[in-house]
């Protein structure tokens, strides 16, 4: 504890140097390093590993009933919350529904600025809420995608607009909710837009000028590799496949991971033969070029929109009595996989949530799926849900404890088959679902170990809430209900220790940072941003 | 007071203009095709045939949140806000066209009046003492839910039941789904872990609390980690059943008694 406070020090003094000079303040180097400067928290998921876990252990087991709020931002505006934000060096740099950048003085929570990008009336967003889960930041920008399609970079330190890029067109319904991630020299996106017959793409922008470097789409185009699994049609043109979540990276691989998303049309799957690629995937990608390195496809043929863009955590361990660099995700369709990282090998994988539509996986990690579960006219119902066992709110994984945790819905659809009609900038979803009345679909924390997924522990919710969680050093696991309650469990055992009531849903995705050798954790809940402390 | 209707109807007001129905006639295959749909989608809450059950009966003449076509096409592509019904998915327009139609062939089927007195069942009303528990138009008690606009919000047949088996009439499962905008009523019996005991309605509750009011109307806030036992009664009411204390025509009356509340006009 003593060694953590001092690194809260150290950092909170360095960055005051930092500012001094007339150099980058957010190096890509430091980036890198993120670990070793816990008071900073410098990445959507926390560094590029995403493992969301903070070396901070001042808030622990035996403190955590003390926690108060040290101050509460509100939003000037209504939606849905969902930000994770960045701490760099005294300064917070959130997003506010929906496309809202805002950097406050971490200290008292007052706006230091704010900028708000043009979003026309008639903004395409199908699929998702109007959101936004956060900014980058590399040297002495910022970086923030919008609903309306664009990435914008701002100055760190005024919020002034240096320059926007439309990443693609709105009116066919390409839209962004996601951070971006910032690499050496390059801002990485991805988009959403796959209820909108898009064709999903990655894309690497110059830092310094917005110039886009490279594009890879994630469906391929004819005489590419894998072309050959949207059968002989146009589908891959409307193939959806979209890439709405922050990805992770491996600097010493060179390796970046990025997840897709669902195929179009999402439940009608008559005009798109085959496995679809590189939909409900994670792909690896060359960070100079964007080729793939390997794939690795959760879901062949999805029907049951179960995007592939849950966070997938980084994480190294010895497996078979060898050292290995490992990529984990509990994916939306039920089952949690452990991939190694550089070959795209599978390792191993397993349910996490009651599932119907697979009798398990083979030895390469592909889904045996049963027959006769696709959407139908008179439906049919399929577990997990249509929102799946996982979705965008974070998981977390503790080196401590060597534990994946996750917030796992167990939840039923009735899936329906509709008309497959494509028009530009019009939802293309042939179908849906609804849950069964009186279903009491519910969700827990679960820990499972990181190599084998084997449960450790769970906690229950009441409801099928979305708690995106935080590890940290201190033995804590943060996460929040549908019913708003701010919750710290034992992360070696899952009890609670700690709660307090938000007054509203808690959507958004809970940091820890450092200020003046303290410990802080914020979570935005209904419309405003809470930040926690030691009294 | 804004009632739930209200802010329905309000809703649908603002949305018209952003929704223009161009459904066009009815054809027998469309309607053949809108039954398909509806059978899959619609019938576990709105009853085979739109004759109603956990949600109001869709057979009869005039829809209030869907006097028109247009309204009935935003309903079906956006749901109402703040009730149980959601938009179940996304339709193209030969789907909504074919939904309409046989939405609007039921109503078709029926001139929307059930049999029986409702003036005589306002009466057995009274002496039952349903008062004591519901309030209609501002009297009664608060035990139960408020009965002003059952006639809208339920059909004939699932009023019948609620009488005869209450338990039965309760929203399925134990979840409070917020959005559904009305109370689940569910029963609980709760023992604490120092041994006193509380029955009563569910008033609210999350994952670490819950609250609770007791027939006599007297409130609790618990935590759960101080109770032994906490039980959901799901399909049981503490409504008593009146299947032996009325005649069949009289629970014809009651029935159409409770039919004619419909509410203060949105």
């Amino acid at each position: 504890m003593k060694n953590i406070s001092r690194a809260i020090c150290i950092a909170t003094t360095a960055l005051v140097v930092a500012a001094g000079a007339a150099v980058a303040q957010v190096p890509y180097d430091r980036i890198v390093k993120a670990e070793s400067e816990p008071a900073n928290w410098l990445t959507y998921a926390g560094s590029y590993k995403s493992q969301r876990y903070t070396q901070l252990d001042q808030i622990n087991k035996q403190n955590v009933t003390q926690l108060k709020p040290a101050w509460v931002y509100q939003l000037r505006t209504g939606g849905v919350f969902e930000t994770s934000p960045v701490v760099v060096d005294g300064v917070m740099y959130m997003t506010e529904p929906p496309s809202t950048v805002t950097a406050l003085d971490v200290r008292t929570g007052r706006a230091l600025w704010s900028w708000t990008p043009k979003i026309p009336d008639d903004v395409i967003v199908i699929g998702s809420p109007p959101v936004n889960r956060g900014v980058a930041v590399l040297d002495n920008m910022v970086y923030a995608g919008s609903i309306a399609g664009h990435l914008a970079a701002l100055d760190a330190k005024s919020g002034a607009l240096r320059w926007d890029v439309a990443v693609d067109d709105n009116k066919i319904g390409y839209y962004l909710t996601l951070a971006p991630l910032a690499i050496d020299g390059k801002i990485i996106v991805g988009v959403s837009g796959a209820e909108n017959g898009i064709r999903g793409f990655v894309d690497a922008y110059d830092a310094k000028t917005g110039k886009r470097v490279w594009r890879r789409h994630t469906i391929p185009a004819p005489g590419e590799p894998g072309n050959d699994t949207w059968g002989p049609k146009d589908a891959w043109k409307t193939g959806g496949g979209s890439t709405w979540l922050t990805g992770s990276y491996d600097p010493e691989l060179k390796l970046l991971y990025w997840q897709t998303g669902n195929p179009g049309p999402d439940w009608n799957g008559d005009n798109r033969p085959g496995d679809n690629l590189y939909t409900c995937s994670v792909l690896a990608l060359n960070p100079d070029d964007g080729t793939i390195k390997w794939h690795f496809q959760f879901t062949p043929h999805d029907t049951h929109d179960w995007d592939a863009n849950e966070t997938m955590i980084l994480f190294e361990a010895a497996v078979g009595g060898r050292a290995r660099k490992l990529l984990a995700q509990a994916n939306r369709n039920g089952f949690y996989y452990v991939l190694d990282r550089a070959t795209g090998e599978f390792v191993t994988g397993t349910a996490f949530v009651k599932q119907t539509w697979a009798d398990g996986l083979d030895a390469k990690g592909r889904a045996i799926a049963k027959k006769g579960l696709d959407p139908s006219a008179e439906g049919i119902l399929v577990y997990p849900s249509i929102q799946g066992a996982a979705n965008w709110h974070s998981p977390s994984y503790s080196p401590k404890t060597n534990l994946f945790y996750q917030t796992a819905v167990e939840m039923g659809t009735i899936f329906y088959k509709g008309e497959a009609v494509y028009k530009p900038g019009i939802g293309f979803t042939a179908g849906g679902g609804r849950t069964i009345n009186g279903d009491d679909g519910w969700s827990a924390v679960r820990a499972l170990e990181a190599t084998t997924g084997k449960l450790k522990w769970e906690f229950k919710l009441l409801s099928a809430g979305r708690s995106s969680l935080l590890s940290t050093a201190g033995g804590l696991v943060f996460g929040g209900t549908e019913e708003g309650n701010f919750f710290a469990l034992d992360a070696d055992t899952g009890k609670p220790l700690w709660d307090t009531q938000l007054g509203a849903n808690i959507r958004g995705i809970p940091v820890s940072f450092g200020l003046d050798g303290k410990q802080y954790v914020a979570i935005a809940a209904g419309f405003a941003l809470f930040v926690f402390g030691l009294p | 007071m804004i009632t739930k209707r209200g802010l329905c109807a309000g809703a649908i007001v603002l949305s018209l203009a952003a929704f223009p129905a161009r459904v066009g006639a009815q054809s027998k295959a469309d309607i053949d095709g809108g039954k398909l749909l509806f059978q899959g989608m619609c019938t576990e809450c709105h009853g085979a045939g739109g004759a109603g059950g956990d949600a109001p009966s869709l057979n009869r003449p005039k829809l209030l949140h869907a006097p028109t076509d247009a309204a009935l096409v935003n309903i079906l592509q956006n749901g109402i806000p703040n009730t149980a019904m959601p938009r179940v998915r996304r339709f193209t327009d030969s789907e909504t066209r074919q939904l309409v139609a046989y939405i609007r062939s039921l109503g078709k089927l029926s001139d929307g009046k059930v049999p029986g007195d409702a003036r005589k069942g306002g009466e057995i009303y009274k002496n039952l003492g349903c008062a004591g528990c519901h309030i209609v138009n501002g009297a009664g008690g608060n035990l139960g839910p408020d009965l002003s606009d059952i006639g809208f919000m339920r059909g004939a047949t699932y009023l019948r039941q609620a009488i005869v088996d209450p338990g039965a009439a309760l929203p399925k499962g134990v979840l409070q789904v917020p959005a559904r905008g009305y109370a689940e009523y569910l029963p609980l019996r709760i023992v604490t872990k120092q041994g006193s005991e509380v029955r009563g309605i569910r008033v609210n509750e999350d994952t670490f609390t819950i609250q609770v009011r007791d027939q006599a109307g007297k409130f609790y806030s618990l935590r759960k980690t101080d109770l032994e036992l906490l039980e959901k009664q799901s399909g049981k009411s503490l409504m008593p059943s009146f299947a032996t204390r009325l005649t069949a025509p009289e629970l014809t009356d009651l029935v159409a008694y409770l039919v004619s509340l419909q509410g203060v006009a949105p």
